[in-house]
């Protein structure tokens, strides 16, 4: 198998004869390689849990970063190449305070995934290889709470519920057979302690997952480690 | 030798009142330069989506240039974000539109006037390097300080600065404000002599908008 990919792919903008990019294929298997996001959208508002893996004891967990702030009403998880998705991070950022800038409302999540992916996609002029990360853009604009996902291709979907990372395909499955329309910010954000719970290696704690929130009320939220404690107790009650 | 003189000042008069569930804009159609008419049916409103509009005194080379940006950028809005510009967003554009001219700026007194998304009437004024002022009635162009006081009168008379209204108070319904801003024109078209011929009325309510034109002095 290897032997008939070896001539095609090397080039980032070379298609092979039966029509594949490779590089971007192998970028999204670097995605499944980085540690599990996973993003809830309900009527309330959205969730974003991810894992953060704690590779030493040495190491200190609250500067490993994977969910940021884009603008006051939307937030991003990421999974893969965390260096490249500062890049993109900031990108978004920019695109939103622009959008800001010129017409004084807040850009929609929509908007922002496809700001984000035209830098994604636009890898070939620039850049030596493609972006290796997925994001989950949670928010809320004038159209509602949504939940949009991202990967190294460009490609930008709407979802109610998605995960990525290692963990995305169990995860996955778990998502769509709990997933109801009428979920509540509590329920969602306790199904999404649960399954992330199922899949990650580490025994879940406060301090090996990050938790945001973007509500109508309060827009977006990282849970402190208190509130992410009180979250897990959610989980451990029953 | 000439020196380079690049602006005109082509007169005519725009006004507009936000009402609580409609906004009313006008213009006369006058165009002159001088004590020359230029044109007798040019009305200086501009649609720019299905609830707001652009409205424009000033050097009309200018006003039309700037209206060609406008409808430019309403098209790329919704290419770019699936829906047409809100009022209050092409009213927040038009700021750094004309201040990204700030040292050879467009000779223009703009309105944008329109509805926001729960229906209630908008209107802004502005000066030529992008100076929005919003309240519930603006007037702009070359009879302005005739007719400003009496709307002041008629519209304002009880606000105090540091308490301006957005819209029109309940009283001040569509008919009413129709009536005002005919008689606004009417008034100013017997002095001022860079406003004439017709008044164009454009309402704008959640049924569609609704046009209307009245004669006025053609001397």
């Amino acid at each position: 198998m290897f032997m008939t990919r070896s001539e095609y792919d090397r080039g980032i903008n070379t298609y092979s004869p039966e029509g594949r990019l490779f590089q971007v294929e192998y970028a999204i298997e670097a995605i499944k390689l980085g540690s599990t996001a996973i993003g809830i959208q309900t009527k309330e508002g959205c969730v974003l849990a991810v894992e953060k893996r704690i590779t030493s004891p040495l190491l200190e967990p609250s500067s490993i970063e994977k969910i940021w702030k884009v603008d006051e009403h939307i937030g991003c998880a990421v999974s893969g190449l965390i260096a490249d998705a500062r890049t993109l991070v900031e990108k978004a950022r920019v695109e939103a305070l622009s959008h800001w800038f010129s017409y004084n409302e807040r850009m929609s999540v929509e908007s922002v995934s496809q700001a984000v992916s035209n830098l994604a996609i636009g890898y070939g002029t620039t850049l030596s290889r493609p972006f290796g990360v997925a994001m989950l853009f949670a928010g809320i604009d004038h159209r509602k709470p949504q939940l949009w996902h991202m990967d190294p291709s460009g490609t930008f979907i709407q979802f109610d519920a998605k995960a990525i990372g290692s963990g995305s395909e169990g995860a996955q499955q778990s998502l769509q057979e709990v997933y109801h329309k009428d979920f509540t910010l509590k329920e969602a954000l306790k199904h999404a302690v649960t399954i992330l719970k199922q899949v990650m290696e580490e025994k879940i704690n406060s301090i090996n997952i990050e938790i945001a929130t973007v509500t109508p009320e309060n827009m977006y939220h990282l849970l402190t480690p208190k509130e992410v404690e009180e979250v897990l107790t959610l989980i451990t009650e029953k | 030798m000439g020196h380079f003189d690049p602006y005109d000042d082509n007169g005519g008069t725009v006004a507009a009142i936000a009402g609580q569930d409609y906004v009313l804009i006008a213009s006369d159609s006058r165009l002159s330069t001088g004590s020359t008419i230029l044109s007798r049916f040019t009305p200086k409103i501009y649609p720019l989506s299905k609830v707001t509009v652009f409205a424009c005194a000033g050097f009309h080379g200018d006003v039309l240039t700037l209206v060609k940006q406008l409808e430019i950028r309403m098209k790329l809005y919704v290419h770019e974000h699936g829906e047409e510009m809100s009022t209050k967003a092409m009213m927040a554009l038009l700021l750094p539109t004309l201040y990204g001219r700030r040292f050879f700026p467009y000779y223009v007194r703009p309105i944008v006037a329109g509805l926001d998304r729960e229906g209630r009437g908008l209107v802004a004024s502005y000066d030529p390097i992008g100076t929005p002022e919003f309240f519930d009635y603006v007037i702009q162009g070359s009879a302005e300080n005739l007719v400003h006081p009496f709307l002041n009168n008629q519209i304002g008379a009880k606000k105090t600065l540091s308490d301006v209204p957005i819209q029109a108070p309940p009283e001040l319904t569509l008919e009413k404000a129709v009536k005002l801003l005919k008689d606004s024109f009417l008034a100013a078209a017997e002095r001022d002599v860079y406003t004439g011929d017709t008044v164009t009325l454009m309402a704008i309510t959640a049924k569609g908008t609704e046009t209307t034109e009245y004669q006025l002095r053609r001397d």
